[in-house]
């Protein structure tokens, strides 16, 4: 069954427009890393963080009042995927909702935890939003959904586990159309877990292949997809492949770009983000298609993990628009789980 | 189901529990009515509302820390790789394509630990490995203790996960898109979330009492369990054994409050309305439920509402979180595979603690003590924080034909 990108959505450090922010990438503008606080005496953390003007108007919503900056994120690109899709928010039909995340709500997490140590309690208002399903469930009650929602936890690989999901219920027709959703907010904890993983780099900005870690981000992404067509179609989603090392992970991008559709992408929008997924992933496709010119959007977005697949797949469309040409393929190794792609493609 | 759908047979399961390691002594303690709430001693509860939990004692699991790498293992990975190799042991032929998994907190102990190092220089050597706390990690070290190297995906929909987790594997194979899956859920008792419902007041100081007139609230408990999914087709083919059939998968979302359902009980109706619906078979057809029953005001009230006004008192209702308290991601897994039992087993689980049925509702309760019966057909419960409702139709091995 072809299915097919409807319309996408996202809120990243440089901003919310599709086009603008792509052109940056193209530019290959670096993301503006800000310093984080860091844990009492410790060393500063550098991420690149979202603005809170940008999510001022969805903080209103009574719903989202208390809640923390990764539903913000999230109900900000879902809104704009929606619109984007031509779907109306207060009746979006028979719509499946499935999120992604990596860490969660990783602010409030913290907090609550520090309470705990501090105090020996913790504040009632913060427990709920330390749940994976937090921004999943802000976003269905925004939308009034009372039917099938799925919040996926993992790494990077997990929103494109999502988006299997999202094909499975479409193929069904247990949904008309799918909402993948994939959110991150940043904090200094998780610099410093990523950094003792040597997964996130100290800096202030990534450079592609040196292996020194990726500038974490905040940042949402969504897109609808749909079997009615339109210009972009989301040809084919790949099952995750796990690897239990690190060395482990090219041979596992490489399985699963075995079991794509057995033609050459014109070109890739990588996952590359500084770490050890660099050279695996660009060993894994050279060595299945050759050189291809690649697109590196991290350099620019940072990584926000749990959202940065399905930015991939929105660069994808994006690079698409400009040039209708070609298959694009989107791989994604994720830090601690599976690798996994995707091919984008005019219709 | 449709008459072209194939049937989901179950062809193996593995659990842990404070109940039990492994079928046979879950079996026991389920008909015995065993209460496993006991102290906690892990981590400091002095101040807190509630100072119990029900633990799967660490001596259960210490024969699997007999490598250097297994002694490093959180015990979420020790309880999946203990359901892991129970499964494996029942059919070794099971040849799974995905591994879903339900999961909330992940090893969120290590997470803790981690967040306290930081505040000691000395233990900061330690970080690295303590950072290992993510949902995945259990996962993959239960793959690789079996051999297996298969697509995996986590279904963290708060409490509701393990049963989405079964369901979702369900959909896939009688849709025709996998014939195998592996699937289940875990979750293991962290003061982070031991804290956090007490902070909610949702947890108990007092037995933990569902659908109880004088119930105070939960009480946590913890545990792995995972459960083959197979076409049944496929699996009479090779000679598989059947345990019973997953035949009914319902999914709802309730988007009242991220932590209280709505209380005209409409979240759990529509999912148990929809499992009912997805195996085709009305509600007079239910021989037990087995509910979700988490004993909070909230919980019980819509959920003894939805099943009074789908069942009125005709079907047996027990919630066995009375007997090991709430696993949150794996409570959905455990129940279903206790409902597997209780339907391979011929008895209904209790419902302990049980002084007074909630005069706002009419339920028929297994009080205290497990009830001898003839059970063809469960429906299990799971809902969550979030919204998130799921409900599963649990049938035994005739379902499959």
């Amino acid at each position: 069954m072809d299915l097919f990108i409807t319309g996408a959505g996202w809120i990243t450090p440089l901003g919310e427009s599709l086009g603008t922010v792509w052109d940056a990438i193209l530019a290959g503008t670096p993301a503006p890393a800000r310093e984080l606080p860091g844990p009492p005496g410790g060393k500063p953390h550098f991420a690149a963080t979202i603005p809170p003007s940008l999510v001022d108007s969805v903080a209103r919503n009574p719903r989202l009042r208390r809640s923390s900056n990764i539903s913000l994120f999230a109900a900000s690109a879902a809104l704009s995927a929606l619109r984007a899709a031509g779907l109306d928010p207060a009746k979006p039909g028979k719509l499946a909702l499935i999120s992604a995340v990596c860490d969660g709500g990783v602010i409030y997490t913290r907090k609550f935890y520090d309470q705990i140590v501090r105090q020996g309690s913790g504040s009632p208002l913060l427990f709920p939003e330390t749940v994976y399903n937090a921004p999943a469930s802000h976003v269905a009650a925004l939308l009034g959904l009372d039917g099938i929602t799925y919040t996926l936890v993992g790494d990077a690989s997990a929103a494109l586990a999502a988006t299997a999901v999202g094909i499975d219920l479409l193929t069904s027709r247990q949904a008309d159309h799918c909402l993948i959703l994939a959110a991150q907010e940043t904090d200094w904890i998780l610099c410093e877990a990523y950094c003792h993983w040597r997964l996130s780099t100290p800096g202030q900005s990534i450079s592609i292949g040196s292996n020194r870690g990726a500038l974490i981000a905040d940042g949402a992404a969504a897109i609808v997809l749909s079997r009615e067509k339109s210009p972009c179609r989301l040809h084919a989603v790949t099952d995750g492949v796990p690897f239990f090392r690190q060395s482990e992970a090219s041979a596992s991008l490489a399985a699963a770009l075995r079991t794509l559709p057995a033609s050459v992408p014109s070109r890739v929008i990588a996952s590359a983000n500084g770490s050890f997924t660099d050279h695996a992933e660009r060993t894994a496709t050279e060595n299945a298609y050759g050189p291809l010119p690649t697109v590196f959007p991290k350099i620019s977005l940072g990584d926000a993990f749990g959202a940065g697949a399905l930015m991939q797949i929105i660069c994808a469309m994006e690079s698409l628009r400009r040039d209708p040409s070609g298959t694009i393929l989107v791989p994604v190794i994720g830090l601690n789980h599976q690798a996994a792609a995707a091919l984008v493609s005019p219709i | 189901m449709q008459p072209n759908q194939p049937a989901v047979a179950i062809v193996a399961a593995g659990i842990i529990s404070p109940l039990g390691r492994g079928l046979e002594a879950t079996a026991r303690s389920l008909r015995d009515g065993v209460d496993c709430v006991t102290p906690v001693t892990a981590f400091d509860v002095a101040s807190a509302r509630c100072h119990t939990a029900a633990h799967v004692p660490g001596t259960w699991i210490d024969d699997l820390r007999d490598t250097r790498k297994r002694r490093r293992l959180h015990p979420a990975s020790l309880m999946m790789i203990a359901a892991m190799r129970e499964l494996r042991a029942q059919d070794p032929g099971f040849a799974p394509q995905h591994f879903i998994i339900g999961a909330t907190g992940g090893g969120m102990t290590f997470g803790e630990a981690f967040y306290r190092s930081l505040a000691k220089p000395a233990d900061r050597r330690r970080a690295g490995w303590l950072a290992n706390y993510n949902p995945q990690k259990p996962l993959l070290d239960a793959q690789e203790d079996a051999g297996f190297r298969i697509p995996g995906a986590i279904i963290a929909n708060a409490c509701a996960s393990g049963a989405n987790a079964i369901g979702h594997a369900f959909e896939l194979i009688r849709s025709g898109r996998h014939d195998a899956i592996l699937c289940g859920g875990y979750d293991c008792i962290s003061e982070l979330v031991f804290r956090g419902f007490d902070s909610l007041q949702a947890s108990t100081p007092e037995k933990i009492r569902p659908f109880d007139a004088a119930r105070t609230g939960l009480v946590l408990g913890e545990g792995a369990a995972l459960v083959a999914l197979e076409n049944a087709a496929r699996a009479r083919a090779r000679g598989a054994q059947i345990l019973g059939c997953v035949t009914g998968y319902g999914i709802s979302t309730d988007t009242h409050h991220i932590t209280q359902p709505h209380p005209s009980g409409i979240g759990p109706r529509l999912a148990i309305e929809r499992a009912l619906g997805s195996a085709n078979c009305p509600a007079e057809s239910i021989d037990y439920i087995n509910a979700h029953g988490t004993a909070t005001t909230f919980n019980d009230a819509t959920e003894g509402l939805a099943i009074s006004q789908l069942f009125g008192n005709r079907v047996p209702v027990s919630s066995t979180k009375s007997m090991m308290g709430h696993a949150l991601g794996g409570a959905g897994a455990i129940e279903a595979v206790f409902s597997l039992i209780a339907i391979r087993e011929g008895f209904i689980p209790p419902n302990i603690n049980f002084m007074n049925c909630d005069p706002a509702w009419d339920l028929s309760i297994v009080a205290n003590q497990s009830r001898p019966a003839t059970l063809r057909r469960v429906l299990t419960n799971s809902f969550g924080f979030g919204g998130a409702n799921a409900a599963l139709v649990i049938e035994s091995a005739a379902g499959a034909n």
